[in-house]
């Protein structure tokens, strides 16, 4: 026979239904001749009807609801969109793809279309700086810091995150650094950055070296520059890290690390309109 | 139907479950997680076992998500459940469920609460034992489901779903024992 202290034990998983039936039916058994062990089993149940049982999950924002849908949407096209991609690149490589490139002559970015899996991987990178961007714009992607100099920013990320995070310096009033946040490209965690360049939002994203490695980007050009989505995405690697500027003003961005008076070598014309 | 819209069909079905699991593990970056564990999820999904129920099979994605950004961001967050794990705990089992005996909830129902403040005490559980009482009393899996999913034994979920029931009811009998409470009454920033 079932004491009472074995029986108030099995309480929960009696009320959980977690019990077998036979554990069940000496639960049952017990809290029949016993009185105090009856009442404490119909004030467990009766605490269950009258809130346990009406718990839900907090509903999800509606805001939350449209980009979830958006993005159920995107994964689907996204992969139709990658098998229409290698259909063209195949055909471009399989066909008349070398006489193409150089008719084209976007020099020496067109050599990342020659590898498809470079492509692929700088169309993933850009597609996700992007959207972070997008977020980050539209601060559906709250700044972690904010409001501070950049230096006090970059103490901020080296603290947390394992790889070397260089903030640039503010060369130009026409520059200013609004926060940063740690977020994720695809998933690589990064240090997202936001920037005003004369007023237009630009995001700096910066990735650990060995992310970066693994896109097995050539080393030239040095910037890889691309277009997606309406967005100038420029990427490159530098001091032990992988850096992705996304904006809408083309080379002002390099605003973000040069001054405005310094002379610089131009960018290579977009490599791709991903 | 294909399988891109079963899916769908799912998430949408149970987007409410999704977002407040990704908040008990991530809070602030919750969005970021869902959107992240449902990226993951889709490209797994083919291999996904029909016969199996999709809530445990998803939030053992976005568990392992959740992992995987934390240890690349090797940041100690005392609010995170997944960096509580090593403490050590009672275990309990099907057999011997728990040695001491649940406190009854007798005051709680002459006190008449409400639902909402029995929602906002379970918030206010510490993480390891909220994460538990949130898969167990709010979505209503099983031990074993919940166990698959926190990979931890049955035993382990008992003793923190124990702990973590009697906590909340030592919450709702005495509001002030809350983590942040100054006075009788609930917060309303949700964590």
């Amino acid at each position: 026979m079932m004491d009472c202290s074995t029986a108030k034990s099995k309480l929960f998983p009696y009320v959980d239904g977690e019990l077998t039936p036979e554990a069940r039916g000496e639960i049952e058994a017990h809290v029949a001749r016993c009185g105090a062990c009856r009442r404490l089993l119909d004030l467990e149940v009766a605490f269950r009807e009258a809130y346990v049982d009406r718990l839900r999950p907090d509903p999800a924002p509606e805001p939350v609801r449209e980009r979830v849908t958006a993005l159920l949407g995107e994964l689907g096209q996204g992969r139709r969109g990658a098998r229409r991609q290698r259909r063209f690149t195949r055909s471009v490589v399989g066909g008349v793809g070398a006489a193409l490139l150089i008719v084209v002559g976007l020099g020496a970015g067109m050599a990342l279309q020659s590898h498809l899996g470079t492509r692929t991987t700088l169309a993933e990178l850009a597609d996700a700086a992007v959207e972070q961007h997008q977020k980050l714009v539209r601060d559906l992607l709250p700044p972690d810091i904010k409001d501070v100099p950049p230096k006090a920013a970059e103490e901020w990320f080296k603290k947390r995150l394992a790889f070397n995070v260089n903030l640039p310096d503010l060369k130009t009033e026409r520059l200013r650094f609004l926060g940063g946040r740690i977020s994720h490209l695809r998933e690589v965690e990064v240090a997202a950055l936001e920037y005003e360049v004369d007023g237009n939002n630009v995001s700096l994203f910066i990735i650990p070296e060995d992310a970066y490695r693994k896109l097995r980007l050539k080393d030239k050009p040095r910037f890889k520059v691309v277009s997606h989505r309406g967005y100038d995405v420029v990427i490159w690697r530098s001091q032990g890290a992988g850096y992705t500027i996304v904006s809408e003003i083309g080379d002002r961005a390099c605003l973000m690390c040069h001054a405005p008076d310094e002379k610089l070598e131009p960018l290579p014309r977009p490599s791709a309109h991903l | 139907m294909d399988s891109r819209s079963e899916f769908q069909d799912l998430v949408h079905q149970y987007l409410d479950s999704l977002y407040n699991y990704a908040h008990v593990l991530a809070r602030r970056d919750a969005e970021d997680l869902l959107q992240e564990s449902l990226a993951r999820a889709y490209g797994g999904f083919p291999a996904f076992d029909r016969s199996q129920s999709f809530r445990p099979w998803i939030f053992t994605i976005m568990r392992n998500v959740q992992i995987d950004r934390l240890r690349r961001r090797r940041l100690q967050a005392p609010e995170q459940p997944l960096e509580h794990e090593k403490e050590a705990e009672p275990v309990a089992s099907l057999d011997n469920p728990l040695c001491s005996i649940p406190l009854a909830p007798e005051d709680i129902l002459l006190r008449r609460e409400t639902v909402e403040q029995v929602r906002e005490a379970i918030r206010h559980l510490p993480p390891l034992l909220r994460e538990i009482v949130e898969l167990r009393d709010i979505e209503g899996l099983s031990y074993r489901e919940i166990a698959t999913i926190v990979s931890r034994p049955v035993g382990t979920v008992m003793s923190r779903l124990y702990r973590g029931r009697n906590l909340l009811r030592t919450y709702l009998v005495e509001p002030r024992e809350r983590p942040g409470e100054k006075g009788i009454g609930v917060r309303n920033d949700g964590l």
